[in-house]
């Protein structure tokens, strides 16, 4: 290929049949949330795809926390967040829940329960329960977990189901503030625009 | 003496990162898939941001600007390892090279954070999340790809047989070596090599890729006196092309 | 940063008519209400098709609008510049990849649109078709054209979807880095030597047809869009959006003692709008369809970097996880 860019004129040769690609190579889907600040809840950004928990950490870190400021983040398999109904006006998703079976103390785990709470925001996380079943878990969220307002959705996971950032990976955000180029602030050029203005008019 | 020795060292460093980090920033809206091409951009950005941030060192002791430093100069007069220069190929290439010169790279600068010279310490110390983040990502990626389908693993087992020589080349021996650790600047690259060698034993050994006995294998030397394989010079004059139609132009 | 000149041709409404009218008259109230549509929320089956349609493009404007402005990250002169159009290139990559995600909450896979890019049925912003010749030509590109995708992208964050509102807002922030840089460029080139100002002169002159272009037919020529505007899909017409554009941009080109190849671009003082000569659909539409100076490369260079990292994703496959649709 002739180009004007000197790295597509560096691109190997490869045939220009169109063929679609094998289904899939589509990978999975992991969901992706994050700390901002010290003080703020870990938030949900968005997905990544990638092959395995791991991976998706290693990509969701660069993918979602490149810019601006991030304390930590973890990922889920989207497969691991179960979800409450989806409720609008002045509707509680607490209020909608199926039934829960009888509690029976057993097999009890921490899940982390995420609140919805206003529509067209992201999820954020609230804090932990213990419970056997997703489901018990938000029972419990809901007598334990509410401040009065309406929540419009619920997503329980299982803590053990979640890609935490370690003790020691704290460090990986340490060197973002100083990477002042991806900050609109650092283009300053207003002088030189009224020096070359104030020229002008003379 | 002991200055001279510093300046080598810093020149070496940062003309590594600025050849290698532009080589890898080839790779941006090219990448195999969109979470890794901005997760290798990133690490290009650090490469470019670190070699900037030496440039810097090199200037107040004395040496010219960093964009006069890093844009004008020819091939002869980088003291870059050939390891860093040669072209990307495919991605095998270019992940198996992240892993061999950043895992060094980690090392060295674990050494950089007790330097006696002072900035270079703090610089180790303000970098060590990006060199953290640098080998998780290519021991996550080597492991994954080192253990998945014969292509894969055929892929990287050619890559690294090709790079390995290359990469013995960035402990190039140095004529300042001695004074280097007398000074307690920095703990040699004799000790880096050791270290670094038992540490790509052990990332390599998670995976179904073998390496070449260290005893056979021939070291690619030249680099740090200015002897370069032809890929060098085109690399410079495209990445000059724009800064030299005005070198004094303010861009 | 991209999104602009999103094309809707003749769409056909005869769908809506088969709608569970009940449905669709609480959806209509709760856009009404200013509320936000999420994935698992009822839609009417034209809704869905057409947010597909218009995020997919978007998201495919941004992997594609990475390639003229790419061509110069190997050739950025200077430390600054370098750091600076590696990083912005790489935010249009990741722009992409949350626009991908956005739309595949509607049900569509990213290798589906990605296959639907490559193999033509899925367009891109038109603008990316021309070349990026100079440096000057990157520093036009950053500033005026990320300039006119932020009035159209601030717009569409106020639509319906839940989830392309979120990546918008997300991707405006990251834009107005993106406009700074791309002014501060501009800035150094027109205050710099005779050639730097003479080569971003050559870039206005190259580009500004295509700029116009940029925002989409005029609405006297476009399609009907109603249903899409009380749906908010659609959050403006392509003539507001460029007529916007124009209010906040020429005058600080003109600032800079730039001129633009329009003679009759002035400020309408009685309608408040701007007049300029009717740019050239003919031309729009028969490089969209595929006839304009750059779009065989840029659709070659993205099916080569899709097959040589097709063993990449071939090898992190794994029978342990499985695609699944993004939840928000």
């Amino acid at each position: 290929m002739k180009s004007l860019d000197p790295r597509v004129n560096r691109l190997p040769e490869i045939s220009n049949e169109v063929k679609p690609k094998a289904p899939l190579d589509q990978l999975g889907t992991f969901e992706v949330f994050v700390q901002a600040k010290e003080n703020k809840p870990f938030q949900h950004e968005g997905i990544v795809h990638a092959s395995d928990i791991e991976l998706a950490f290693v990509l969701a870190k660069e993918t979602f926390t490149r810019r601006f400021t991030c304390v930590a983040l973890f990922v889920t398999d989207t497969r691991d967040v179960f979800v409450s109904p989806l409720t609008e006006s002045n509707i509680n998703a607490y209020d909608v829940l199926p039934d829960a079976t009888e509690n029976l103390k057993q097999n009890e785990e921490s899940f982390l329960i995420f609140h919805l709470p206003k529509r067209g925001k992201q999820h954020v996380l609230v804090g932990n329960v213990m419970a056997s079943s997703p489901l018990e878990a938000m029972h419990q969220a809901k007598n334990t977990l509410q401040d009065g307002k309406p929540v419009f959705n619920v997503w329980a996971i299982r803590e053990n189901a979640i890609r935490m950032t370690s003790e020691e990976e704290l460090i990986l955000w340490q060197s973002l503030p100083n990477k002042k180029y991806r900050d609109a602030a650092d283009y300053k050029a207003g002088d030189k625009l009224t020096r070359f203005l104030e020229k002008n008019k003379s | 003496m002991e200055n001279i020795a510093l300046k080598e060292l810093l020149y070496k460093i940062a003309d590594d990162q600025l050849i290698l980090g532009h080589r890898n920033s080839e790779w941006t809206g090219m990448g195999p898939l969109l979470e890794e091409d901005i997760a290798f951009s990133s690490m290009a950005q650090d490469k470019v941001g670190q070699s900037y941030a030496i440039y810097q060192m090199l200037h107040q002791l004395g040496e010219q600007e960093p964009d006069t430093v890093a844009f004008m100069r020819n091939a002869t007069q980088f003291h870059n390892c050939q390891l860093v220069e040669l072209p990307n190929g495919e991605y095998d290439f270019s992940l198996i090279r992240h892993l061999l010169f950043d895992t060094a790279e980690y090392i060295r600068f674990d050494y950089l954070s007790t330097s006696s010279y002072q900035p270079l310490a703090d610089l180790a110390g303000k970098i060590k999340g990006e060199l953290q983040y640098h080998t998780l990502h290519a021991n996550t990626l080597i492991k994954k790809l080192g253990t998945a389908t014969e292509e894969s693993i055929n892929r990287l087992q050619h890559s690294l047989q090709v790079a390995l020589p290359y990469a013995l080349g960035i402990f190039e021996p140095s004529p300042y070596e001695n004074i280097l650790i007398e000074h307690k600047i920095f703990k040699g690259e004799v000790a880096l090599q050791q270290a670094w060698q038992e540490k790509i034993e052990f990332i390599i050994s998670k995976t179904q890729l073998t390496l070449t006995d260290w005893k056979v294998l021939q070291p690619v030397y030249g680099g740090r006196v200015g002897r370069h394989t032809e890929h060098l010079q085109p690399l410079l004059d495209e990445m000059s092309e724009v800064f030299k139609i005005d070198p004094t132009a303010e861009w | 940063m991209y999104g602009g000149g999103n094309t809707f041709e003749g769409i056909k409404t005869d769908s809506v008519a088969q709608e569970d009218p009940i449905l669709l008259a609480a959806f209509e109230a709760k856009i009404e209400r200013g509320e936000k549509i999420e994935p698992t929320d009822w839609m009417p089956a034209l809704y869905r098709k057409q947010l597909i349609r218009m995020i997919e493009q978007h998201a495919h404007s941004e992997i594609i609008g990475a390639l003229p402005e790419g061509t110069w990250i190997t050739r950025a002169p200077g430390f600054k510049r370098k750091l600076s159009l590696m990083a912005k290139v790489q935010d249009e990559v990741g722009h992409a990849q949350l626009l991908y995600s956005a739309a595949e909450t509607l049900g569509k896979t990213r290798e589906e649109m990605i296959d639907d890019l490559l193999n033509g049925k899925s367009k891109y912003s038109n603008i990316f078709n021309y070349p990026a010749f100079t440096w000057a030509d990157s520093c036009f590109i950053s500033w005026l054209v990320d300039a006119g995708a932020i009035v159209n992208q601030l717009a569409n964050a106020k639509g319906s979807y839940g989830p392309y509102c979120r990546a918008l807002e997300r991707i405006c922030a990251e834009e107005s880095f993106h406009l700074k840089y791309g002014h501060h460029c501009v800035i150094y080139l027109a205050t710099g030597t005779e050639k730097q100002r003479q080569m971003f002169q050559e870039a206005i002159n190259r580009w500004w047809a295509p700029m116009m272009h940029f925002f989409g037919p005029s609405d006297k020529i476009s399609a009907h869009t109603e249903i899409l505007m009380k749906w908010k899909v659609k959050m403006g017409t392509n003539d507001d959006m460029r007529n916007q554009f124009l209010d906040m941009y020429v005058p600080k080109i003109w600032e800079l003692g730039f001129t633009i190849p329009d003679s009759n671009l002035k400020k309408n003082v009685e309608t408040g709008r701007w007049d300029y000569t009717e740019p050239d659909w003919e031309e729009f539409k028969r490089v969209i369809n595929g006839d304009g100076p750059c779009n065989k490369e840029r659709i070659a260079v993205r099916r080569i970097a899709e097959e040589r990292g097709k063993w990449v994703r071939e090898a992190l496959k794994s029978p342990s996880v499985a695609y699944v649709t993004p939840l928000a």
